[in-house]
């Protein structure tokens, strides 16, 4: 029981972070229709970013708010890359963030080196009904239940969120009203760069990342948001939760290498079972 | 009768194929065998990515396989010609198989999902005691087809040289048929080339398993020529390799993949010779291959979305057009300008 209750713990920990990486790929989907396939390397970048600083000296927390701001920097510049340029379709834009990942792997090998890093998180781990759990895990759990909250709010109470919400639901009515669309796929990129960021962030300490953990990091996210079709966080939530826990109890129970074959395959499910309620014609008058 | 620009260019091609072999020094000719093989998976990939419109992003999964099965038949004492005869057959059944429910989905939900499989082809591949786990199958013996061994490099370069032309001239016959009209039709909107009567479904599985067949073929040479394979040789990064050279080259031709294969396995040698020159840090030839890559790609697409030969094509067209108003070849460009098809 004590064995289940701590696999559950950390399972939901690392679907956390993968919730807060496909709540960005949610996000800057919603307002621009384009899959960003960096959404994983903000959350690389921010990881190695906050380890270094902090062996720099910087305090927690500085340290971690700095990183994911560079992630959101990342991020702004992505979208200007992927979507700046007049006339580029949204199936462009996904090769156009391939190959910004390159672009980035060959920065942080510059800057980082090839080999898997990771910092110090919140040490420690707390007895709790039986089981040892990681101090981390709760932080991340709690993390990103106040950033979920907090987006929430941004994007249902506040007029620069509606404002994002109305480009998201209707482009063309949004620009009648005097929204700029273009600026708005500007915000949504760097939003969704620090949600990944802060993803990076708090799983790094859990699981070390180098440069290239963002091909994983990436297809875990996108597995949790494809169940909300890519453009409702809630369902991207649980289905980051539901990934994070199948993965840990597999890992756990079973045998910890076939825990992503696991995740892809439950998402290769998820995405046929979607597909088989859609007909191609309403994909193509939805483009 | 003068012979039509088209053919002196592939005449030319050939003749420059054939005879690189005999001026290039031994290093350089493992270079030209890995070119080729590259070009045969790319050939494949270009036919899904620009005619059926459909990106693949774990097309090296189908190399893998290719290569695991001419290792597996002929590690196990079976004549090494079955091997190189099964390593496209069962590629292209394997993505016969998973391509019934996976070509349901379309567009980057595909792309996503060629990734998975490629990831768990992987990670399984990595478990399995009968594929030798992380460290693979060692030994592979050369092939050898009705008593001739394959021993030289030189003869692999012409082997996976065979191996190319076969395949550009299954696509060139697919792509000038009735059917590759249906492809072309079906990439730009599924739902009008069924209803004009193209059957999309099976059209699209053949594709994708005649291009998954290719790069097992690919895959069967690559086991013979190095003699051994292991998960390690076919990442994730070689599918977005066999993608940026689509990209790059222009999908939905021949010349395109060929070129596209051509110059970045040359830009690759190229930099890898820089990054390893006197005073240079030991991570650069990884970063600056990287770097490239993604400059590349993104140039490409956003300032030549069409590619370096359509683009390269084009443009002479245009300048032959305004030199001679009255073109001699009125029917060439209608049928290129069908050929383009981005993705």
């Amino acid at each position: 029981m004590s064995d289940f209750l701590q696999y559950l713990i950390s399972g939901l920990a690392v679907g956390c972070g993968f919730a807060l990486l496909a709540s960005g790929l949610v996000t800057i989907h919603r307002v621009t229709r384009v899959v960003n396939f960096a959404q994983g390397m903000f959350a690389v970048v921010a990881g190695l970013t906050a380890g270094s600083l902090l062996s720099a000296g910087l305090p927690h927390g500085l340290a971690e708010v700095a990183a994911v701001a560079v992630a959101g920097a990342a991020g702004l510049l992505v979208g200007l890359i992927a979507t700046g340029r007049r006339g580029t379709s949204a199936q462009s834009a996904l090769i156009v963030t391939l190959g910004l990942g390159f672009v980035a792997y060959a920065v942080e090998i510059m800057i980082w080196g090839d080999n898997p890093r990771s910092h110090p998180g919140l040490g420690g781990s707390v007895q709790f009904a039986g089981a040892f759990v990681q101090k981390q895990s709760f932080l991340v759990i709690g993390v990103t239940a106040v950033v979920f909250a907090a987006l929430w709010l941004f994007f249902n109470r506040s007029y620069p969120g509606k404002a994002l919400s109305a480009c998201a639901s209707n482009p063309y009515a949004a620009r009648a009203v005097g929204i700029d669309v273009t600026r708005m796929g500007l915000v949504a990129f760097a939003l969704g760069g620090m949600l990944g960021g802060t993803a990076g962030v708090l799983l790094t300490p859990m699981l070390p990342i180098s440069y290239n953990s963002d091909v994983l990091l990436i297809t875990n996210g996108f597995a949790a948001a494809v169940l909300g079709g890519l453009n409702r966080p809630g369902p991207a939530l649980a289905g980051a939760l539901v990934l994070g826990v199948a993965e840990a109890m597999v890992a756990g129970y079973y045998e910890a290498a076939y825990q992503t074959v696991v995740a892809l395959a439950l998402m290769l499910a998820i995405m046929i079972w979607q597909s088989s309620r859609r007909t191609a014609l309403q994909e193509e008058t939805a483009r | 009768m003068k012979p039509s620009p088209r053919v002196l260019v592939a005449a030319a091609v050939c003749a420059a194929a054939l005879a690189a072999p005999l001026l290039l020094s031994e290093a350089q000719v493992s270079v030209y065998v890995l070119l080729l093989l590259a070009a045969c998976v790319v050939t494949g990939l270009s036919m899904l990515m620009g005619y059926a419109g459909q990106v693949s992003l774990g097309q090296a999964s189908f190399f893998m396989v290719g290569g695991y099965t001419a290792a597996l038949i002929t590690t196990h004492g079976r004549p090494s010609w079955l091997g190189l005869a099964a390593a496209p057959l069962v590629a292209a059944a394997l993505a016969a198989l998973i391509g019934v429910p996976l070509l349901r989905l379309r567009g980057h939900q595909l792309a996503f999902a060629t990734l998975a499989v490629q990831l768990i082809l992987l990670n399984l591949v990595g478990q399995q005691e009968w594929t030798g786990g992380d460290i693979g199958l060692q030994g592979v013996p050369r092939l050898e087809i009705a008593g001739y061994e394959f021993a030289t490099d030189l003869s692999y370069a012409y082997l996976a040289l065979a191996a190319l032309g076969l395949i550009a001239l299954i696509t060139r016959n697919i792509v000038a048929s009735r059917p590759g009209r249906g492809l072309r039709a079906l990439a730009t909107s599924e739902v009008a080339a069924a209803s004009s009567g193209v059957p999309v479904a099976t059209y699209k599985l053949a594709v994708f398993s005649l291009s998954a067949g290719f790069a097992g073929l690919a895959g069967g040479i690559y086991a013979f020529y190095i003699g051994y394979v292991a998960p390690g040789s076919f990442p994730v990064l070689l599918s977005f390799e066999y993608v940026v050279m689509v990209v790059v080259g222009g999908a939905g031709t021949v010349y395109g993949a060929l070129a596209g294969a051509t110059v970045i396995t040359l830009l690759l040698q190229l930099l890898n010779n820089v990054g390893t020159m006197e005073g240079m840090p030991a991570a650069a030839p990884t970063v600056l291959s990287y770097a490239v890559y993604g400059l590349l790609l993104i140039l490409i697409v956003l300032f030549m979305p069409r590619g370096l030969v359509p683009s390269a094509t084009g443009w002479w067209e245009r300048r032959a057009a305004r030199g001679a108003p009255a073109s001699d070849e009125p029917d060439a460009a209608p049928v290129r300008d069908l050929a383009r098809t981005s993705p």
